[in-house]
């Protein structure tokens, strides 16, 4: 047993015995001036607001974030006047957050309340991604922004003297005139900062990190219960790309990072692929045995996309979206994105176009829509994007959109793609109104692809909900490997979408399956009446991708069940079809359709298989993909597989591996089982961790 | 979303303390400034500490502890009462402390210098002393999150739910932080 066991001995708890001296009695009385000053400040800009209750306000949470370059959620008002008086402060951050800022300019912060104007409109949401942050301007113009306040929806406001600064501490170096006023306004949002609690939790956000969605994992099911099992499929790869990085660093990912339907589908399978445009794609299906269970069953479920023919050559209408903020200025962000995107541009022939816009660091069109002939050029202008700037661009996202449509290729692909490392300042603050507009443009035949650079401050969370909206795929770019598969290998996968809103559905026979559970897919998961529902938007399919979903089953008596039966049973007894196992259902629509067809397929015993050696090597791989994400996420139903069999069941799958990201994957399971090995339990089960732990 | 405020509810009881700082939170909002006054006189002491614990010294934790009455300040109204005042200004704590030594960070100071330079560390007198300064370090020498659940579990002594609750994750989250923080911690100590 671990040490994790002993309460007695362990030595986190000498931490209770904490030593910390008194506070000094001047620091504190200082301290509690300042408080009062800048409450008496708000209170001040509370009595000046003309109406609304307070109790308004409280619906307000105003979470800045607090690295400098986290201000996608600016809620700017319309008038042009504030949108000046936001450029300052916001000239400040980026300036404070490069690299490149003078030691002493940098961060030191005046702890009082100068003459500062603040606006804070705010809101709750409970899935978006992001915070809310609001509010600085300068006191530059203290006549102008009253009259903008009076007529906004401002919820403080600082009187225009509050005397005179006393400052934090002596270390301040004294910048010039604007700066300090700059600097005061961001102080200003940082004091915005405090948000009710309950709020915090439902914003996945935070400024310390990367961010993910937080899901549960599929629970098992009873087919008496629910026979029907509905899902939206899922190409995305960024949580693979993602995983393998913070291993090859020496960390285990967090659970919410690893979506095990992204690990699976992140390798290429060789599916047989679908004969003709029209229906495009067939399923693979092989029942085999559970290698982590020996009493239940596998259900694998491949698909491949249709590979149009050379002759078949859509022609592409590119429009880059660079984040250039200073945060891009480490050498796997913006320099492997320019080399990233140089490759994609080889890739491209005569009747492709590509544009670039830039936004975050500097603003505006870098590359008006070229010909992807003209290498030189588009190199050219690759080459010149610098991290870093002065001045917000935000007017990114409208701008780029704007250049695909005067570009627009019928019957071409037409697509923006974002490439950030996790701000999503592109101009449109409200994470909601963004995903509106990116759905809007995706309606009208424009759709767009995220490409997520470095790490510490990724946005995965946003990254795919923009993506989904709009259509395209959401990739992490950790290398220049990773680039190379994405851009070049998988290039006809990203840009050339041959079927869209994909759903699958799966209606087990209650007569041969007692259970199932899907892997994977949590956030894909969709209701059983969203699938015949062409309205429900679903993930999207391109050229040469393979989808894979895998189910574990428990065949009816074989005593494996985990959830007894009902003792009242069932009071239909449904007429049974016979021994097939369970129908398969599929809904696609052609990328210019917007009427679903159907695929339907019943999983008959022909596809059983007793043992897994007679399962093809795709099919034995994917299965140790599912075992090695199950248990690195800290799955309850991994079982007790070890690493040493995962790894051996791999092996056993790796097949030819051309591009060798099989074997890439098989010493990424050597790590894993290093950095968390089998005795390594589920902090859950450690009494010494938790007095709660559901 | 309803469930986790019931609980929090729940959790916290009624005690006269409790109902004091509420009673003065509601007259801060009201635009008291004396119970504001009264309300951050009595949480500077625990700010200070708890800045204290997270940073290691003196000059940072005044710093921090000043920020955090200034925020406090202004950010008052915003406070809705949903969960427990001490939470609330925790988590503002926290913030402040990430905000300045990211800030160090920014101004070329290495992240580690706070950790070995703790010039105000009471002196040890005794063997022991010295092994719970070697703890301190290597704790506040962990990435931010590991750092933080860490601390308020065991530092603090808070529930791993009302840990979740200040750092804005959910229960299960503290856990595995608590859980990796022990095995970088493993070598060291």
């Amino acid at each position: 047993m671990s040490d994790d066991n002993n309460m007695h001995d362990d030595p986190l708890n000498g931490l209770k015995n904490a030593n910390t001296p008194d506070p000094r009695a001047d620091a504190k009385q200082r301290s509690l001036a300042a408080g009062m000053a800048a409450f008496e400040a708000a209170q001040k800009k509370t009595q000046t607001t003309p109406q609304g209750n307070p109790w308004g306000r409280r619906l307000t949470s105003i979470i800045a974030s607090l690295k400098g370059i986290k201000i996608m959620d600016l809620r700017l008002p319309i008038g042009t006047a504030v949108i000046a008086l936001i450029a300052l402060p916001l000239g400040y951050q980026l300036y404070s957050s490069t690299s490149m800022t003078p030691a002493e300019v940098a961060v030191q912060r005046p702890a009082i309340v100068t003459p500062v104007k603040e606006q804070a409109k705010t809101e709750q949401r409970v899935e978006a991604p992001t915070v809310t942050a609001e509010p600085v301007a300068p006191a530059t113009e203290p006549q102008l922004m009253q009259d903008e306040t009076a007529s906004s929806t401002l919820t403080r406001q600082a009187p225009p003297d509050v005397g005179s600064p006393p400052t934090v501490s002596g270390k301040m170096a004294a910048p010039a005139q604007s700066m300090a006023a700059s600097a005061d306004a961001m102080f200003e949002s940082e004091m915005a900062m405090p948000a009710p609690m309950p709020s915090m939790v439902a914003l996945p956000t935070e400024p310390s990190g990367d961010t993910f969605t937080s899901f549960d994992e599929q629970r098992l099911k009873a087919v008496a219960d629910e026979p029907v099992s509905t899902f939206s499929i899922d190409v995305d790869t960024a949580s693979y790309a993602y995983t393998r990085r913070m291993l090859e660093d020496g960390f285990v990912p967090e659970p919410d990072a690893v979506r095990i339907e992204e690990l699976i589908n992140y390798f290429p399978y060789d599916y047989p692929a679908a004969d003709s445009a029209a229906v495009p794609f067939k399923p693979t299906m092989a029942v085999y045995p559970t290698p982590w269970n020996p009493k239940t069953q596998l259900l694998q479920i491949g698909i491949k996309g249709y590979v149009p023919t050379v002759a078949e050559d859509k022609a592409s209408n590119l429009v880059f979206l660079i984040d250039t903020s200073g945060s891009m200025d480490e050498p796997d962000k913006l320099p492997l994105l320019k080399r990233a995107f140089s490759l994609l541009v080889d890739q491209l022939s005569a009747n492709d176009t590509v544009a670039i816009v830039v936004y975050a660091g500097s603003a505006g069109v870098v590359l008006e829509p070229t010909v992807a002939t003209d290498k030189a050029k588009i190199l050219g202008a690759l080459d010149n994007l610098a991290a870093g700037g002065s001045t917000a661009g935000a007017e990114g996202i409208a701008l780029a959109y704007r250049l695909a449509e005067q570009g627009k290729i019928e019957g071409g692909t037409n697509r923006v793609i974002l490439a950030t490392d996790g701000d999503f300042n592109v101009g449109i603050d409200d994470p909601e109104a963004l995903e509106d507009f990116i759905k809007a443009k995706r309606d009208s035949g424009t759709t767009l692809s995220v490409l997520g650079f470095g790490q510490g401050n990724l946005d995965d969370a946003t990254m795919q909900a923009l993506a989904q909206n709009g259509n395209g795929n959401a990739s992490y770019i950790s290398s220049f490997r990773e680039a190379q598969k994405v851009l070049v290998e998988e290039m006809g996968g990203t840009l050339d979408m041959i079927a869209k809103d994909v759903k699958i559905q799966v209606e087990f026979n209650p007569a041969v399956v007692s259970e199932y559970r899907l892997i994977g897919y949590e956030t894909r998961a969709l209701n059983r009446e969203d699938f015949n529902n062409d309205k429900v938007d679903a993930g999207d399919i391109g050229a040469g991708h393979t989808v894979t979903a895998i189910y574990e089953i428990t065949p009816a008596g074989s005593g494996a069940e985990l959830i007894d039966p009902l003792r009242y049973g069932q009071t239909n007894e449904t007429p049974t079809a016979g021994d097939e196992i369970a129908f398969l259902r599929m809904r696609y629509k052609l990328p210019d359709s917007d009427v679903s067809q159907l695929i339907e397929v019943p999983v008959t015993p022909d596809v059983v298989y007793g043992d897994i050696a007679d399962v093809s090597a795709d099919m034995r791989y994917a299965a140790a993909v599912a075992a090695f994400g199950q248990k690195l996420k800290g799955s309850d139903y991994g079982g007790e597989m070890s690493w040493d069999e995962i790894e051996a069941l791999a092996r056993s799958g790796r097949g030819a591996d051309d591009s060798g990201y099989r074997v890439e994957f098989i010493n990424l399971i050597k790590t894993a089982s290093l950095l968390k090995p089998d005795t390594d339990r589920n902090p859950c089960d450690t009494p010494a961790s938790g007095e709660v732990c559901q | 979303m309803h469930a986790a405020v019931t609980e929090l509810y729940a959790a916290s009881p009624i005690d006269p303390r409790h109902a004091l700082t509420q009673a003065l939170v509601v007259r801060a909002q009201n635009g008291d400034v004396e119970a504001f006054g009264e309300l951050i006189g009595d949480h500077y002491d625990m700010i200070h500490r708890t800045a204290w614990k997270w940073c290691g010294n003196r000059a940072d934790a005044e710093d921090i502890a000043q920020d955090v009455c200034v925020k406090l300040g202004s950010a008052i109204s915003s406070f809705d009462g949903r969960s427990a005042f001490s939470s609330w200004v925790y988590r503002i704590t926290l913030n402040a402390v990430r905000d300045l030594q990211r800030a160090g960070k920014r101004r070329g100071r290495h992240s580690d210098a706070y950790a070995e330079v703790t010039p105000d560390e009471h002196p040890a007198d005794q063997e022991e002393a010295a092994t719970s300064r070697q703890l301190w370090a290597a704790v506040r020498q962990l990435p931010e999150k590991q750092r933080d659940a860490v601390l308020l579990v065991y530092a603090e002594e808070l529930s791993h739910a009302a840990a979740a609750e200040i750092m804005g994750i959910r229960e299960a989250t503290v856990s595995w932080h608590v859980h990796e923080a022990r095995k970088t911690l493993r070598g060291l100590l």
